[in-house]
């Protein structure tokens, strides 16, 4: 399954790491570790500044899924936070909200993120089925279904473009 | 429709509602030394040798390691050069001062703009009426290339104040009451419109302040009412064609805030965030080591003027160091003129040259572990400025005022 592109039938499988409210970029991807630019050395530190940084790194699989309280990505704009993410095998970030800039470096470097109001009621370890055009979220642990606001046709043409750059430089020119 | 809305619908072409993601062309793609390379090397990588969009429209300014400290940022600052020289852009270099003031004294920004860079305080833009947008570096790099980027059209809170500022009581005190009311996440992604009698008293300095802030609640950008106070500024820095912008009669918020300032007496944020936020006085007496008047916040003429009234004729308490730098050249030869330097000078303060100065790490001016500042800027979260030091938010009255006594003071005290 290609990861990270959108269409209508697309369902993500996965298993929920759960974070709370005003996880900052720095708890994300700690500063230390801004002079590395190799994407995969930059995965290795996903999470790392959180309080369950380690448990993380050493248990996350390809597409787990993120779950956030308020105002995830939070603090400094930095981009690798993003790129980490993404580099751990994270399919889908889903929070009750984003901060502005790392909401558009997600989106910038195609990494899929929902808004749900009700993200505090998912438990840490449940598994989720998400379809991402149409924004359902089931929770297959709990018996929930729950309907997050579907991602804009704009976010989708930029991440199916691969990001940002990709999308301008595939554009008319 | 809000002001943002307005903006966003004429950029877009068509009317845009909150919520909405859509693209605009921006007015003005703005980097600085901070940051600045990092784009370079993006857009380089990505788009080789390719112009940029339209280089009237691209700035770069250095406001945060100026003169360079060290050689990696002397050649970061070589590289934007190199940059600016080659793409055939507009430099403003380090003999000039905050970049997003210095776009506002060289006229180029003007209400209806859309305007983005890579610093986290291009919101401020908002007191002239113009949307700035703080980016990273992907955005500004594609931004760069093809002149539009894409935008969620953010929801508008309208803050009305109301009551009179009296001295030494100003806007920095009344934005600390207003983020201790909303909190740091009280306007996540929302545009703010400020208005109220409070504000239409408010000088251009003081507009600047209360924009600056919206940062600290999470908010996009913050809008003050616009009038002549505004106009005046733009005609006096070489703006033409001013065509204001306000909000609609019928606009439509999403949570309208009524403050009265009437009896607000000096405010202080307390480490480690901007919302903790208490009156000056429930915190006097506690020992300092440095106080900092400057930044994009409280850099400008006025700012230095009540620093000024405060500390002439006095000293600055021999444990404490006050360190005053102004937010432009522009505003440093004002205050040079109207004789605040010598005050300053005499009173034992360290004045910098222009720029963003102790606002953040990497300039001198660092705190050693333990030490505790009184700073005019805007942030004071753990390690802003060096691991261990405690940072308080306060106006630059109250900051003067402390610098003198060598403990947090309130104005109110050195007041006559
Ligand atoms: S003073 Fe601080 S917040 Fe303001 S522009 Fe400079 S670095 Fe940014």
């Amino acid at each position: 399954m290609e990861l990270n592109s959108v269409n209508n039938n697309l369902i993500y499988r996965g298993r929920v790491w759960r974070f709370g409210d005003d996880i900052d970029t720095d708890q994300i991807y700690p500063g230390k570790y801004l002079p590395l630019t190799d994407k995969s050395e930059m995965a290795k530190h996903a999470m790392e500044g959180t309080d369950r940084g380690e448990e993380f790194l050493k248990n996350v699989k390809s597409g787990d899924i993120i779950v956030a309280g308020k105002n995830f990505g939070c603090g400094s704009s930095r981009e690798h936070a993003a790129i980490a993410i993404k580099g751990a095998g994270i399919s889908l970030v889903i929070a009750e909200s984003f901060a502005r800039i790392f909401h558009r470096n997600c989106v910038n470097t195609a990494l899929l993120t929902l808004e749900l109001k009700e993200a505090k009621e998912i438990n840490d370890g449940d598994i989720l089925e998400v379809n991402i055009a149409s924004g359902e979220i089931k929770n297959i642990t709990q018996g929930k279904v729950y309907k997050a606001e579907p991602i804009s046709e704009l976010e989708r043409s930029i991440i199916n473009a691969g990001g940002l750059l990709n999308y301008l430089k595939s554009e008319y020119r | 429709m809000t002001i943002i809305e307005k903006i966003f619908s004429r950029a877009c072409g068509k009317k845009v509602k909150p919520d909405e993601y859509i693209w605009a062309n921006v007015d003005i793609v703005a980097m600085r030394d901070f940051g600045g390379p990092n784009v370079v090397q993006e857009f380089e990588g990505n788009f080789n040798n390719a112009p940029v969009f339209d280089n009237k429209k691209v700035v770069i300014t250095f406001d945060l390691h100026i003169p360079p400290r060290d050689e990696k940022v002397a050649r970061n600052q070589q590289i934007l050069r190199r940059f600016a020289r080659e793409k055939g852009v507009k430099l403003f270099d380090v003999n000039t001062g905050v970049g997003q003031h210095i776009l506002m004294e060289n006229g180029l920004i003007k209400p209806w703009h859309i305007v983005i860079g890579t610093d986290s305080h291009m919101n401020l833009l908002g007191a002239i009426g113009a949307a700035g947008f703080g980016m990273g570096t992907t955005d500004i790099a594609g931004a760069l290339y093809k002149g539009k980027l894409w935008f969620k059209v953010p929801r508008t809170i309208k803050i009305i104040i109301n009551g009179i500022l009296k001295y030494p009581v100003t806007a920095k005190d009344v934005i600390l009451y207003i983020l201790k009311n909303l909190t740091t996440s009280g306007a996540l992604n929302r545009a703010i419109e400020f208005t109220g009698e409070t504000i239409k008293m408010m000088s251009f300095d003081e507009r600047i302040t209360m924009a600056s802030m919206v940062t600290e609640m999470s908010g996009d950008i913050g809008f003050i009412e616009s009038d002549e106070t505004i106009y005046e500024f733009l005609r006096t820095h070489n703006v033409e064609n001013i065509e204001p912008i306000n909000a609609d009669d019928d606009a439509e918020y999403e949570k309208i805030y009524e403050f009265d300032i009437t009896s607000l007496r000096p405010q202080i944020a307390c480490p480690h965030s901007p919302d903790n936020v208490v009156d000056v006085a429930d915190v006097a007496g506690r020992k300092i080591d440095q106080v900092f008047i400057g930044s994009c916040t409280n850099g400008r003429f006025e700012d230095l003027k009540i620093a000024a009234k405060i500390l002439e004729g006095k000293k600055v308490n021999n444990n404490v160091r006050l360190i005053i730098v102004p937010a432009t050249m522009e505003v440093a030869q004002q205050a040079e003129q109207a004789g605040f330097y010598k005050i300053f000078l005499h009173s034992g303060a360290v004045v910098v040259n222009p720029g963003c100065s102790l606002c953040t790490t990497g300039h001198p001016g660092i705190l050693a572990p333990g030490e505790v500042m009184v700073s005019t800027s805007n942030r004071n979260f753990i390690g802003k400025l060096g691991k261990g030091g405690e940072v308080y938010l306060a106006s630059p009255a109250t900051a003067a005022a402390s610098a003198v006594r060598g403990v947090i003071t309130s104005p109110m005290e050195l007041w006559n």
